[in-house]
């Protein structure tokens, strides 16, 4: 039982990465596209946990742990850039 | 029994994380979409997280402290993306949806300007 | 609130000592003697039963995943309603709350909650600009966030 959900939920979670993606493409500014990766990263997180499942295999949990940080900083740098152009500032107030 | 718990959780997450990129498709401006993106893909993902270690934990008897590290760290960094990715849009001037009724930070930002030019 | 920690542990640990026994589930049932003891000698210690805030911190939790389920719930029908029947826009909601990381923990619990996203803080840090999904009344929105969250946080700070 348990083999055909995690099979029905990796088909789901590949349909959700398809349709972030055509939001990547589409999107009319730079702010949705950064949006919608996010939203990628954050997906792929469930979709190597699925594949552990199926695999019973507990090797992919530091995977998880630097896709989860790479994704974060991915985003916050992608933000930084958008609002000025600057990712690491160091000049401190 | 536990193999009932951890499918409907891990469908419940698909659910969500599926429902999420449909509301990233079906909103009309960033804001709207950042709703989606914060909330029912962070939800999605952290029940397929805990399916999973529910899964290990019961099954094969192994406790993954990092899968719990996971979900904290999902949870602490979407709210920050979301506010990152908003205020720089709204600094670059990303338009609201032209049927939003109203707008308090434009005004107070407009207001801080008219201080700054007297 | 630190010395009181401290006591508990110290407590936990003679517990451990008195048993012989050196593994997590005694340490466990040390820390929860421990706790009673303080709880029953509260009187004569001239301190405040510091587990008050654990349980405030808990109940906060629980309003958390509460209102967590509700926002997903209340997503979900927007974006399967057919039409998009919504009235999105930007609030200002004043808050009481003093310190940097009260005002931080209260924008990250708007961030993840019914249809409202933290988007920006005025130079004082007393205001949160929030943008909503749906905002037929202003005022009722800002009633609401200042009725569940901030009286959870103040709880825990008191």
């Amino acid at each position: 039982m348990l083999q055909t959900v995690t099979t029905i939920v990796l088909i789901m979670m590949s349909i959700s990465i398809f349709i972030c993606f055509i939001r990547v493409v589409k999107g009319p500014t730079m702010s949705d596209r950064v949006v919608a990766l996010d939203t990628i990263g954050i997906n792929l997180i469930g979709f190597i946990g699925i594949l552990m499942i199926i695999q019973k295999t507990v090797a992919y949990s530091e995977v998880i742990l630097v896709i989860a940080i790479i994704a974060f900083i991915g985003s916050i740098a992608f933000a930084k850039f958008i609002e000025g152009g600057v990712v690491l500032d160091r000049d401190r107030r | 029994m536990t193999e009932i718990v951890v499918s409907i959780l891990i469908l419940l997450g698909g659910a969500f994380s599926i429902l999420g990129s449909i509301g990233i498709v079906r909103f009309p401006d960033v804001y709207g979409r950042l709703h989606a993106a914060t909330k029912s893909a962070t939800l999605g993902v952290i029940c397929i997280i805990i399916g999973t270690f529910l899964y290990f934990l019961l099954v094969q008897e192994l406790f993954i402290g990092k899968l719990l590290l996971t979900i904290l760290f999902v949870f602490m960094t979407a709210p920050v993306v979301g506010f990152m990715v908003s205020k720089s849009a709204y600094n670059v001037g990303v338009k609201l949806w032209d049927q939003s009724i109203q707008d308090d930070l434009g005004k107070a930002i407009k207001k801080a300007e008219k201080k700054a030019r007297q | 609130m630190a010395f009181q920690i401290l006591l508990n542990i110290a407590i936990a640990f003679i517990w451990m000592l008195l048993k012989n026994n050196f593994t997590g589930v005694e340490f466990a049932i040390g820390y929860i003697v421990g706790l009673l003891l303080l709880f029953v000698l509260r009187r004569f210690l001239n301190f405040d039963f510091y587990f008050r805030r654990v349980i405030a911190v808990f109940k906060l939790i629980v309003l958390f995943i509460y209102k967590l389920i509700l926002a997903n719930i209340d997503v979900i029908k927007i974006v399967l309603s057919p039409k998009l029947n919504i009235k999105p826009g930007i609030i200002a909601v004043p808050t009481k709350l003093k310190t940097e990381w009260e005002v931080t923990l209260l924008s990250c619990l708007i961030s993840l909650t019914p249809g409202t996203l933290s988007m920006n803080f005025s130079e004082d840090g007393k205001t949160i600009y929030v943008h909503a999904i749906h905002v037929p009344d202003k005022n009722e929105a800002i009633k609401e966030i200042h009725n569940s969250f901030e009286k959870a946080i103040l709880e825990v700070t008191k």
